[in-house]
């Protein structure tokens, strides 16, 4: 019985060691080229919010912004603020560009897994999206959804996509005027 | 066993998702878009084949008590590898189909096939199962993502086919498909998961509705050559 016990034990451990192996190989050859695609995605929305050459990381850690994650200077043309919070299925991860005078120069989707086909155009590169993420560009920190009494028309008529990007863009204006 | 008999079970007779109705998560979660479809469809018939081959390799070796343990541990395997070079080489399909690809480990196309198939056939009959139903899934995937989308969006070929720079495909996933009619006259409750539930159901009742015929008719030549035999 013991011996049995034994043999099963020996059996799945030597499978299971040849597929961490391969695994351990194949992760070594993948993982430097995802972890550009991961950093080429993040310039890409950092330049398509806020125009600017370069992006600087600055320090920020105030408790009363939990949500956002880091946030890059850009010298004498504003901030990139990135922030990661909850959206209808998941988390968001989104990047919000913010000029000097305080208002949003442009709003980029990171990382989503929102509904395909109703939150998820808010990352869409078809007209839809398009023309949700260009209301952000020049609002200021009181922005709202149009059944708030803002001017943000939402993607759906559930609004919790919506709703989450547009209080995200407000937190995001709110951190870097917390800076000044 | 001969593989054209294994190619219409897979692709008909025995169709994973309209007759054995294995792995109908993932297919009514992702078919929104061909470029969906096409790409969960190659990623089982590449993880299911793969399988198929290591498991019927190793199927001697395998004590029953554990089985079930070593299946998944060699699917893990497969679907993690195909995940990693998802997010390397195609991250748009990586993104867009998302917890599906890791999602496929528990994916019960596979782990059917491998109880009900590998474990008793052999590498060359296993290999050629993981084909033909890896097409089987793949063509209804594709028949659901052309619906839905059609119905849902008024598109065809989302993702994939690029008509605004001349007619291209794209592996990248930013064609904008060809438009039929305008995005809001479409149903968007097509492209919902309920939509996903629908369009299956039509799908399997036809599918059922066909095969019953077809063995209606075999029945009835029987029957007539018997009478007149008699």
């Amino acid at each position: 019985m013991n011996n049995k016990i034994l043999r099963l034990s020996l059996v799945l451990f030597a499978i299971c060691a040849v597929v961490a192996g391969v695994l351990g190989v194949i992760n070594a050859l993948t993982a430097p080229v995802i972890d550009a695609q991961k950093q080429a995605k993040t310039a890409a929305a950092f330049a398509s919010v806020l125009k600017a050459d370069r992006f600087e990381q600055i320090e920020f850690s105030n408790p009363d912004f939990p949500t956002v994650q880091t946030v890059h200077k850009a010298e004498g043309v504003g901030y990139v603020v990135t922030s990661v919070f909850s959206g209808a299925q998941g988390n968001i991860t989104l990047a919000v560009g913010v000029d000097n005078d305080n208002r949003c120069t442009g709003i980029s989707v990171i990382e989503h897994s929102e509904t395909s086909g109703l939150g998820a155009n808010a990352a869409s590169t078809g007209e839809v999206g398009v023309n949700f993420r260009a209301q952000f560009v020049g609002q200021d920190e009181s922005i709202a959804l149009a059944n708030a009494g803002g001017s943000i028309d939402a993607l759906t008529g559930a609004t919790i996509t919506s709703r989450a990007i547009t209080e995200a863009v407000a937190t995001s204006i709110r951190a870097v005027k917390s800076l000044a | 066993m001969n593989p054209k008999k294994q190619f219409t079970e897979g692709l008909i007779t025995n169709n994973p998702v309209l007759v054995q109705q294995i792995g109908m998560c993932a297919t009514m979660a992702i078919t929104t878009t061909l470029f969906n479809g096409i790409g969960m469809g190659l990623s089982v018939l590449i993880i299911l084949t793969c399988c198929n081959v290591v498991i019927s390799a190793i199927r001697k070796f395998i004590p029953s008590e554990i089985r079930l343990a070593i299946f998944v541990v060699v699917i893990a395997g497969f679907v993690t590898i195909v995940d990693m070079l998802l997010q390397a080489f195609v991250p748009a399909l990586s993104e867009a189909l998302g917890v599906f690809i890791p999602l496929i480990v528990v994916n019960c196309i596979i782990i059917g096939r491998a109880e009900a198939f590998c474990q008793k056939n052999t590498v060359k009959d296993s290999f050629f199962d993981g084909i033909f139903q890896g097409i089987g899934y793949t063509c209804v995937l594709i028949l659901m993502c052309v619906i839905r989308e059609l119905l849902g969006a008024g598109r065809f070929g989302g993702g994939l086919i690029d008509v605004a720079n001349g007619f291209r495909f794209t592996l990248d996933g930013t064609g904008a498909g060809i438009q039929i009619f305008p995005e809001s006259y479409g149903a968007s409750i097509m492209s919902l998961p309920f939509g996903g539930f629908l369009t299956l159901g039509f799908l399997i009742a036809a599918m059922q509705y066909t095969l019953k015929k077809s063995a209606d008719r075999k029945a009835a030549k029987a029957e007539q050559e018997k009478e007149a035999e008699k």
